[in-house]
């Protein structure tokens, strides 16, 4: 290897000039990747906020509105229950959340710590499922909510069929199997039941994991939107998607007030993922090391 | 890797129960073998009556900016009958009924009209309760929902036009009218209003609010750009290719001309002057001469690219009339009442606004109704939402409705008040002195089209792939005729 | 004596089980069922036979569907490759590095319905785009880009791409830090320069990651909907140039009401997923023998 034998210390200045170059290079790429990151919400966000006599469309683009107003906040705001579908968004997210979790939790840990009949053949077909387009059941989830479970329009048919996803019973298992036997043996000694060895040993230890499975099945939740749109069809029980699609109609003709809507459904999460955001990260790709 | 390994072996059991289901299904029932029917051309004489009423009559309002028509006189006298409340009309309704209506767009606009008509309407009939709903983009696809769960609401409001009452009404999901109302009250609204929408030989709705169609023109396009004058507009729809081209070469924009798709063959029929389907209505026809020059027309202004695309085959108003409300089409074919939209999203246009009569069919009828509301079959309580429908377009709610925006009622007596015969100020208002006379002569002249969504959407097809494929007209509409008679033969 | 059967595990799962067996194992033998019937959901079904995956046969959109799906499917290798660069780019310490991972995250936590509308208010015949163009001088009357057969599917295609950029970057990133530095220095030493060392070191220890992405976003690819509804309205674009098999089998379920025809597609779906995993795992598997 002949490159290697180069004086260092020629290799050394040479280093440092190719160190503040590449430095440069790597702020330009990322900036521009920002920037197609980032301009299609931007212009969104700008076109919300441009009042009356602001050009939407002109050659060259105005981007900058020249008289800056809420307006176009306050008008779909009046028009459309945007509250109700914060609310509905917010209370299907959380209990879907919540129960999920709770449900997933339960079912990984005897597939983690015990051994009973059907154990795996159970485990495999579970997971088999994992792969079902989750549209192949609307139909028949269609006829389970009008004739079996009467929930059609009520937040209660977005929580029940998302109660238990094998995705996080998958995940939370091997959460489960990272924990030591001893641990577990030490409980049982002690005369705890196994309910209770979960409840108060096992989750807590799990923690990290079961914040994971949250994240990913809130913002699953959040962002659903074929499910709700075939289960809502009073306004007032949209959630923020469903809703959304609702706007986007209503307000065809009326570009300032459909951008003023889509930057109204994006705020909330968007404030979550600011507080959250080591959390939502760890969160969002830590499933990849289940 | 155990457990990829298993995986892949339990993905494969999923995957032979499925092939063993799928064979064992295939033993069922033997599939009937679809016989198609040759498609048959019925040739009949349509009696094409020149109707030219409008021309002369509406005055284009040109760059003015005019204040909104102020409301002066209230209260139109209804004759008494013999119930208690005169406005009444519909016996036998269900104590303690409670009742869903859905309105098509109409919140928040016209919240205190509807929630007022309602406290007039709770007070009529005391002891039914009204519960009030508006959709706006999604309402078909709510409405097709809430029918799949048996949860749709007991009144609907459906647009004729767009072909909306016979989609439900073929599908068994309207409640007949003919036998649950009496004459009288059959005789108040327009006789051809009342039977703009027969399915299959009954009656599905009672005609609400009545459109008009205007060609809306922004004349800061049409005439200061394209120095076209007014009175040339034309009257028929032949001249549009032309009006498009030059309008295209003068100003550089494109023509906002909606195709109805959701109801392709009734458009056909009022534009093509098309016999659609066979008179015993056994086959579909619509691939003669007629219908295949309707669609060449089309086909040729694509070609020439002077039509915008998007708006020509979207299936909401809105979108056509958001190209002509952001100032950047120079005519669009809507109704007065939906000048409002433009006047709030683009006050700057309003200004420029004028309005003319639409361009008329080849069938040379002037159109059919808009709006209606229908009761639906299913309702616990069918004379409580009959006496709801009813009433909503009744002369006192329709003309209480006409004073707040430019629709017109479906019932003659509305027109007796001075408010029609009052001289228009406003450009919304251009159409008010003659629209009694227009709108009397709304007819329904399109049979009734069986498995119409299907057919439809197999027509939509036809068209699109002549209108952006190159399909020859006649190739894409006999394929098209082909594949409904297999419908029909089925 | 025969052991007693220990009960607390069932208890655990019963739940669990439940919910799945109700919404998803149910639900399936139901489609099933319900593809050999005709059906609008609101009358009970009727039993037809294999008719409806005859007519399938010989349905040009549902092989167009099936052909737009499968062409769907490259946006896998595409995220691969981008997401794979970009977690590169993004893996150094410079200041200010943490902002620009979290704005190439935000696309992810915003939802495809508002992203999507915001896509196409930029893609409207009067939006930024052709604005943009237009003032640039490349272009000399506006496109009609979403009433562009051909270019239906590479704008949601495009979408997808720009929606998943951000998760998938995340994973790479999290998995080029497991990555042993001394992995890299051997690779200097042996001559490597700075792009055949990602070649040699980064791609494979990445390989399952890549496992992982290639999966997930392939599944997504071939369920893929709400791209499709938003940027085209609902109506799955001009001549059916952005209908996919998701997106048909909801216009036959729930815009045609027939349901039976729908849960055949949905069967035609599920037998493709099945394949297409299978052979996903197949080439997973035959990736870490090679190891």
């Amino acid at each position: 290897m002949t490159a290697a034998q180069t004086p260092a210390v020629a290799a050394r200045r040479r280093n440092r000039q190719r160190h503040i170059a590449e430095t440069l290079f790597w702020y330009v790429l990322l900036l521009f990747i920002a920037a197609i990151t980032i301009l299609p919400l931007a212009w969104t966000l700008l076109t919300s906020l441009k009042g009356p006599h602001d050009a939407i469309f002109s050659v060259p683009p105005q981007l900058l509105p020249q008289d800056p107003t809420l307006d176009n906040y306050a008008r779909v705001w009046k028009q459309l229950p945007v509250g109700n579908f914060f609310l509905n968004s917010i209370v299907v997210a959380i209990a879907t959340t919540t129960l999920n979790v709770l449900l997933t939790a339960l079912a990984a840990y005897p597939f983690a710590k015990m051994k009973f009949r059907g154990r795996d053949t159970i485990f495999y077909l579970l997971l088999a499922t994992f792969i079902v387009p989750p549209q192949l059941t609307y139909i028949p989830g269609f006829v389970l909510a009008r004739n079996v479970f009467q929930y059609y329009d009520t937040l209660v048919a977005l929580v029940f069929p998302n109660l238990a996803t094998v995705f996080n019973i998958f995940l939370l298992r091997q959460a489960f199997r990272g924990v030591p036997n001893d641990l577990i043996d030490a409980a049982k000694m002690d005369g705890a039941s196994e309910l209770r060895i979960w409840w108060q040993i096992l989750l807590p230890v799990i923690r990290p994991s079961l914040a994971t499975a949250a994240i990913i099945t809130f913002v699953t939740s959040w962002n659903d939107f074929l499910w709700p749109s075939l289960m809502l069809p009073t306004m007032t029980n949209k959630t923020l998607p469903v809703g959304l699609a609702a706007l986007q109609g209503m307000f065809a003709s009326d570009l300032r007030a459909t951008a003023a809507g889509i930057v109204m459904t994006i705020i909330p999460i968007l404030i979550l993922f600011i507080i959250l955001q080591r959390q939502f990260v760890r969160g969002m790709t830590g499933a990849v090391k289940g | 890797m155990n457990r990829k390994l298993q995986f892949r072996v339990s993905l494969s059991v999923l995957a032979m129960l499925l092939v063993a289901v799928v064979a064992l299904a295939a033993c069922g029932a033997p599939p009937a073998p679809a016989a198609p029917a040759a498609p048959q051309v019925v040739k009949e004489t349509v009696v094409v009556p020149q109707t030219v009423v409008a021309a002369q009559t509406v005055v284009a309002a040109q760059t003015v900016v005019v204040p909104q028509t102020v409301v002066a006189q209230q209260t139109v006298v209804v004759e008494p009958t013999a119930a208690p409340n005169p406005e009444a009309v519909i016996p036998n309704v269900e104590p303690n009924a409670e009742i869903t209506l859905w309105t098509f767009w109409l919140s928040p606009t016209f919240d205190d009209y509807i929630k007022d008509t309602i406290a007039r309407f709770e007070k009529a009939y005391p002891g039914v309760k009204v519960n009030w709903e508006d959709h706006q983009a999604t309402f078909q696809d709510d409405l097709k929902n809430a029918f799949a769960a048996g949860k749709a609401p007991d009144v609907i409001n459906l647009s004729v036009s767009e072909g909306w009452v016979s989609d439900y009404a073929t599908k068994g999901l309207l409640l007949p009218l003919d036998d649950k109302v009496s004459q009288d009250v059959k005789d108040l609204y327009f006789p051809g209003l009342w039977n703009e929408q027969i399915v299959d030989g009954k009656n599905y709705q009672f005609p609400w609010y009545q459109g008009m169609n205007v060609e809306l023109i922004n004349m800061k396009i049409y005439s200061d750009t394209a120095g076209l004058k007014l009175e040339d507009f034309p009257k028929t729809i032949d001249g549009l290719p032309a009006l498009c081209k030059t309008i295209k070469d003068k100003t550089g924009t494109l023509c906002d001309i909606r195709l109805t798709t959701n109801d392709l063959l009734a458009q056909m029929v009022y534009e093509g002057g098309v016999d659609v389907i066979s008179k015993d209505g056994k086959t579909f026809t619509f691939d003669s001469p007629e219908a295949v020059s309707w669609l060449q027309m089309y086909v040729d202004m694509v070609k020439a690219g002077t039509v915008d695309k998007s708006v020509l085959v979207t299936d909401q108003d809105r979108v056509g009339l958001d190209l002509f409300a952001s100032g950047n089409a120079a005519f669009y074919q809507t109704g007065p009442n939906l000048i409002r939209e433009v006047r709030a999203n683009n006050p700057g246009l309003y200004g420029y606004l004028a309005a003319v009569p639409a361009p008329v069919g080849r069938s040379g009828v002037l159109g059919k109704g808009l709006m209606s509301l229908s009761a639906n079959a299913a309702t616990k309580f069918p004379n409580a939402s009959i006496a709801l429908a009813q009433f909503f377009t009744n002369p006192q709610s329709m003309l209480d409705f006409s004073k707040l925006v430019a629709v017109y009622p479906s019932t003659p007596k509305s027109y007796d008040d001075p408010f029609f015969a009052a001289k228009p100020i406003a450009v919304e208002d251009s159409a008010k002195p003659i629209a009694k006379d227009i709108i009397s002569k709304y007819a329904d002249i399109v049979p009734t089209i069986p498995h119409k969504a299907d057919v439809n959407d197999i027509v939509l097809q036809a068209v699109q792939s002549a209108l952006f494929n190159n399909v020859p007209a006649q190739q894409a509409l006999s394929d098209a005729v082909k594949k409904a008679n297999a419908l029909l033969a089925q | 004596m025969p052991k007693k059967l220990n009960l607390t595990p069932y208890l655990f799962l019963a739940p669990a089980l439940l919910v799945i067996g109700v919404f998803i194992l149910y639900p399936i033998l139901a489609v099933i069922y319900y593809s050999f019937t005709e059906y609008d959901i609101v009358t009970a079904p009727v039993w037809i036979g294999l008719k409806n995956y005859q007519q399938l046969w010989n349905d040009e959109v549902f092989w167009l569907a099936l052909r737009n799906s499968f062409v769907y499917l490259l946006v896998t290798p595409i995220l691969i490759v981008l997401c794979i660069l970009l977690a590169i780019a993004v893996n150094r310490k410079l200041p200010g590095i943490n902002a620009f991972r979290a704005i190439y995250y935000v696309p992810v936590i915003s939802g495809s319905i508002a992203v999507g509308y915001a896509w196409r208010m930029l893609f409207d015949t009067n939006g930024l785009i052709n604005g943009a163009l237009l003032s640039l001088g490349l272009i000399k009357e506006s496109i009609q880009w979403l009433a562009e057969p051909a270019l239906t599917l590479p704008i949601a295609m495009a979408l997808t791409i720009w929606l998943g950029l951000g998760y998938y970057m995340m994973i790479f990133l999290a998995g080029l830090q497991n990555i042993p530095e001394e992995l890299y220095d051997a690779a200097l030493i042996d001559g490597c320069n700075g792009i055949q060392k990602h070649w040699y070191v980064s791609v494979p220890g990445l390989r399952p990651q890549i496992t992982f992405v290639a999966v997930i976003s392939a599944l997504a690819a071939l369920e893929v909907f709400n791209e499709i509804y938003t940027l085209t309205g609902g109506l799955g674009g001009i001549l059916n140039s952005g209908v996919t098999m998701v997106f048909y089998l909801w216009k036959q379920a729930f815009k045609l009401q027939h349901a039976g025809y729908a849960s055949a597609i949905a069967m035609a779906l599920l037998v493709i997923t099945l394949l297409f995993s299978i052979v996903n795992i197949r080439s997973l598997e035959r990736g870490t023998e090679q190891e």
